[in-house]
């Protein structure tokens, strides 16, 4: 981070017109990031605005925290925990991909990707299972303004995973037609998608510790703040 | 991810860049190319070439049409408008509800539809990849869904003029509850349909704002640093990033309220009592909508303005022949006013009610954007002293935006503060302040880019004496509009009003009324004189030979003009400066272009600035 203030500030002090800054530029390559790919830039770039929307989708449950939340439910043990595990495993697995390609061992790629796969519609459809659990328990998205963030935030989370799934699918599909020995092509998609995965987990970590885990802890904290 | 996916391999082209630069002495030195080259779609049909076309500057003219479009709709209702505050009654079907939906779709059009999505879809498509010296967009296919999804956005809000109950009359901000209870114009369906509306725009735009961003800062061509780039791509890339982070708030809102809407969640939805009936909402917050709103509101003047700043820099600059002054304080001010564009939006809602010290916060950090933003008008004024200024149609508008700018910027220095904003609020002194700062002074950078890069973009210039016709209807006449307007909010005269009736401002106001509607009517109509022009010149129009206006920055060099699609033919550009040597002192001609090497201008010694 500080050598990317460093370098954005460098930046912003030169003085383009000067002879001895002509030289320096004349040798630039023309990327400002020499070792990030367009993909990886890409999931970053997606990275940044969809981490302001779910800040936002935040924000606003806690400017609307009811005074009496019934969380009974949720608070109970239950799918969720499940859920988070298996978003666990997806990012494990991903791990494991990454690394491999790093160094050229590319005899489980394509099951690997695959396992990605599976687990990450495993974990939406556990998500859609726990809805319908809520929805008979009577708990539905207007209920009040705790679980119309969770449906919210839960919706919002998904979709960003579907949209993760199609490019899995895209290049997966891609991989699956390869040899093995020119998976290697593929590498810079197959970064950009694990890093997208981490994404998804990091987000999803922090609306559950915020909104089940920790729930009343934190309001209290919130409306400690406040007070 | 990849746009590779989309690529055919039959249609595939290897073009190969130059390995060292033209020149061939030492000094002319540059290291080889790193970077591979870009394999680019081309379309062989119709319908590849130039409907799903994935050329940037296909897709740019595509946004600019639809936008111009919309821009017309947004001017017919305005005159509607007009019609009805300047001759109240004399047309039976300028009812109250029908003025309200004009209003908001008016407002809507013109800041989103229009302004934001021909600074940057249009201009940003266009001129982007031309200027930084890459072939294309980094991910051409997405950029094309971003265009589509831009198109069905449109088609969904024109939509809404067609259904039950026409399109939402709850005013541009569309401020819950009134916006989707019974008794506001279109709360049915209308608003439906904005919110749906809004949320494509923001998912196409996130697509193509990827793209602007990712290209400018990932794909520029060998010697192009960020700092030799023009402030057009500085103008356009700040305002990309603006509203990357700025439009998700509007997202989250449209969405938020279309839950509100359609599931009865209650985001914004206070317990209402509706004739005497509890309605089914409880404990949300309209006041919560009102900061989600002006959190993307605010940066959404910016994200208009930093382009046409730019922009404007960059016509200044060429037709005065000089350097622009101070090139690092320019980028430094476009930088620092888009961050400060993040901590002022509560001033738009001094009304609303908040602690005292957050009007102190917020007026103060509106005060301190007005240092950087002065900064630029300084530096325009100083880059046209003493420069050999060309006084034809692009100056013209240039000068027209400094005045405009100069004023709307002034008035908004009032508004700033919490004691003169609140009696000031919902009067006419608003209405006149955002006009002349966001809707006046980017027309006229627009109108002059257009003069400027006609000739570019269609290998013909655009007609000098209809442009001087065009230029001064409009300017005076949007002075004429726009002045009395001031006077008219110090009296008090409120917004949003249909009519006066026998309210007191009626008497004094309704000469002024009239005024500013006959006014309103000219300039609306002065703006077909540029329709004719650009019709007219698309096929009579004078030849323009490569590079006309002698400028310096890469869009002017390509091989051939107007520029096809890989832009730069076999080899891609080299840079070997910025692009604003001009009349540098002891060099032949009068501008030295961008990839000018330095052992052809040997005697030559840029001036400091």
């Amino acid at each position: 981070m500080s050598s990317f203030i460093k370098k954005l500030f460098g930046t912003l002090v030169e003085k383009p017109w000067e002879d001895s800054q002509a030289k320096i530029d004349d040798i630039h390559q023309g990327k400002t990031f020499k070792g990030l790919s367009p993909q990886v830039s890409a999931v970053i770039v997606i990275f940044g605005v969809s981490t302001v929307l779910f800040s936002l989708v935040v924000t606003g449950y806690l400017y609307t925290i009811p005074g009496d939340q019934d969380t009974m439910f949720l608070l109970r043990p239950n799918l969720l925990w499940f859920n988070t595990f298996v978003l666990f495993s997806v990012a494990y697995v991903f791990r494991k991909i990454t690394k491999d390609l790093l160094n050229n061992d590319i005899s489980n790629i394509k099951k690997n990707l695959i396992l990605v796969g599976g687990l990450s519609y495993l974990f939406l459809f556990g998500q859609i299972f726990f809805w319908f659990q809520l929805i008979e328990s009577g708990k539905v998205v207007s209920t009040n303004s705790y679980f119309t963030s969770f449906y919210f935030f839960t919706a919002l989370h998904g979709l960003h995973l579907l949209g993760g799934l199609l490019f899995w699918g895209k290049t997966c599909s891609k991989i699956l037609k390869l040899e093995n020995k020119e998976i290697l092509k593929e590498k810079k998609n197959v970064e950009a998608l694990s890093l997208y995965w981490t994404f998804l987990l990091v987000i999803w970590l922090v609306f559950f510790l915020i909104i089940y885990v920790f729930n009343d802890a934190f309001i209290a904290w919130c409306k400690s703040l406040i007070s | 991810m990849s746009d590779d996916l989309n690529i055919k391999k039959s249609s595939k082209i290897k073009t190969k860049s130059s390995s060292v630069s033209g020149g061939g002495t030492d000094i002319d030195y540059v290291r080889p190319a790193e970077i591979p080259e870009q394999d680019l779609y081309h379309g062989h049909s119709f319908i590849t070439k130039w409907i799903f076309c994935q050329d940037a500057k296909v897709i740019g003219i595509q946004y600019t049409l639809t936008a111009v479009f919309t821009g017309v709709v947004g001017l017919i209702l305005s005159w509607m408008m007009r019609m009805q505050l300047g001759f109240p009654e004399l047309f039976p079907f300028l009812t109250a509800e029908s003025y309200y939906q004009f209003v908001t779709m008016h407002g809507m059009i013109m800041v989103v539809y229009l302004l934001t999505a021909l600074f940057l879809g249009g201009f940003g498509n266009y001129l982007i990849p031309l200027m930084v010296g890459a072939r294309d967009m980094v991910f051409p296919y997405v950029n094309m869904l971003s265009y589509w999804m831009f198109f069905v956005a449109v088609v969904v809000l024109m939509a809404s003029f067609f259904v039950p109950g026409g399109p939402t009359g709850s005013g541009w901000t569309l401020y819950p509850p009134q916006a989707i209870l019974e008794g506001t114009p279109g709360s049915e369906y209308g608003i439906l349909l904005m919110l749906i509306s809004l949320s494509l725009f923001v998912i196409g735009f996130t697509m193509g704002g990827l793209n602007y961003v990712i290209t400018i800062l990932q794909a520029r061509t060998r010697g192009m640093t960020l700092m030799r780039m023009p402030l057009t791509i500085w103008g356009i890339f700040t305002a990309t990033v603006l509203a990357l982070l700025a439009f998700p708030a509007l997202l989250v809102s449209s969405i938020m309220m279309t839950l509100d809407k359609v599931l009865g969640t209650s985001f914004f939805m206070p317990t209402i009592i509706k004739a005497g009936e509890l309605l089914s909402y409880d404990g949300g917050s309209p006041i919560l909508f009102q900061h989600l709103f002006w959190f993307f509101g605010h940066p959404e003047v910016y994200i208009v303005a930093l382009p046409a700043f730019g922009i404007v820099s960059d016509l200044i600059s060429v037709h005065s022949r000089k350097n622009i002054f101070g090139y690092r304080m320019m980028v430094w001010a476009i930088v620092i006013i888009g961050a400060l564009s993040f901590f002022v939006w509560a001033h738009h809602m001094y009304v609303s009610g908040m602690t005292p010290w957050f009007g102190f916060f917020f007026a103060t950090t509106t005060l301190i954007i007005a240092v950087p933003t002065a900064l630029k008008v300084y530096n325009w004024i100083l880059t046209l002293w003493r420069g050999n200024i060309r006084l034809n149609t692009v100056m013209l508008f240039c000068l027209g935006f400094i005045l405009t700018f100069v004023n709307g910027g002034i008035t908004g220095i009032f508004l700033g503060n919490v004691v003169v904003d609140v009696p000031l609020s919902d009067t006419y002194f608003v209405i006149a302040h955002f006009h002349m700062v966001m809707g006046i002074a980017p027309l006229m950078v627009i109108f002059g880019a257009i003069y400027h890069w006609f000739p570019l973009i269609t290998g013909r210039f655009l007609d000098e004496k209809l442009g001087k016709w065009h230029f001064w209807t409009t300017f005076l006449g949007a002075y004429s509009i726009y002045f009395p307007m001031h006077y008219l909010g110090f009296i008090g005269v409120p917004r949003r009003y249909f009519e006066m009736y026998d309210s007191p401002y009626v008497t004094s106001a309704v000469g002024m009324n009239e005024f500013i509607s006959i006014a309103a009517f000219i300039v609306g109509a002065a703006q077909f004189i540029f329709f004719f022009n650009v019709v007219k010149s698309l096929r009579l129009g004078k030849r323009a030979e490569k590079n006309p206006w002698k400028a310096n920055s890469l869009e002017w060099l390509t091989p051939s003009m107007p520029p096809e699609h890989g832009n730069f033919g076999e080899k891609l550009p080299v840079v070997h400066r910025w692009a604003y040597d001009y009349n540098v002192p002891g060099a032949k001609k009068d501008y030295i272009t961008q990839t000018t090497p330095p052992s052809e201008v040997l005697g030559a010694e840029v001036e400091k600035t």
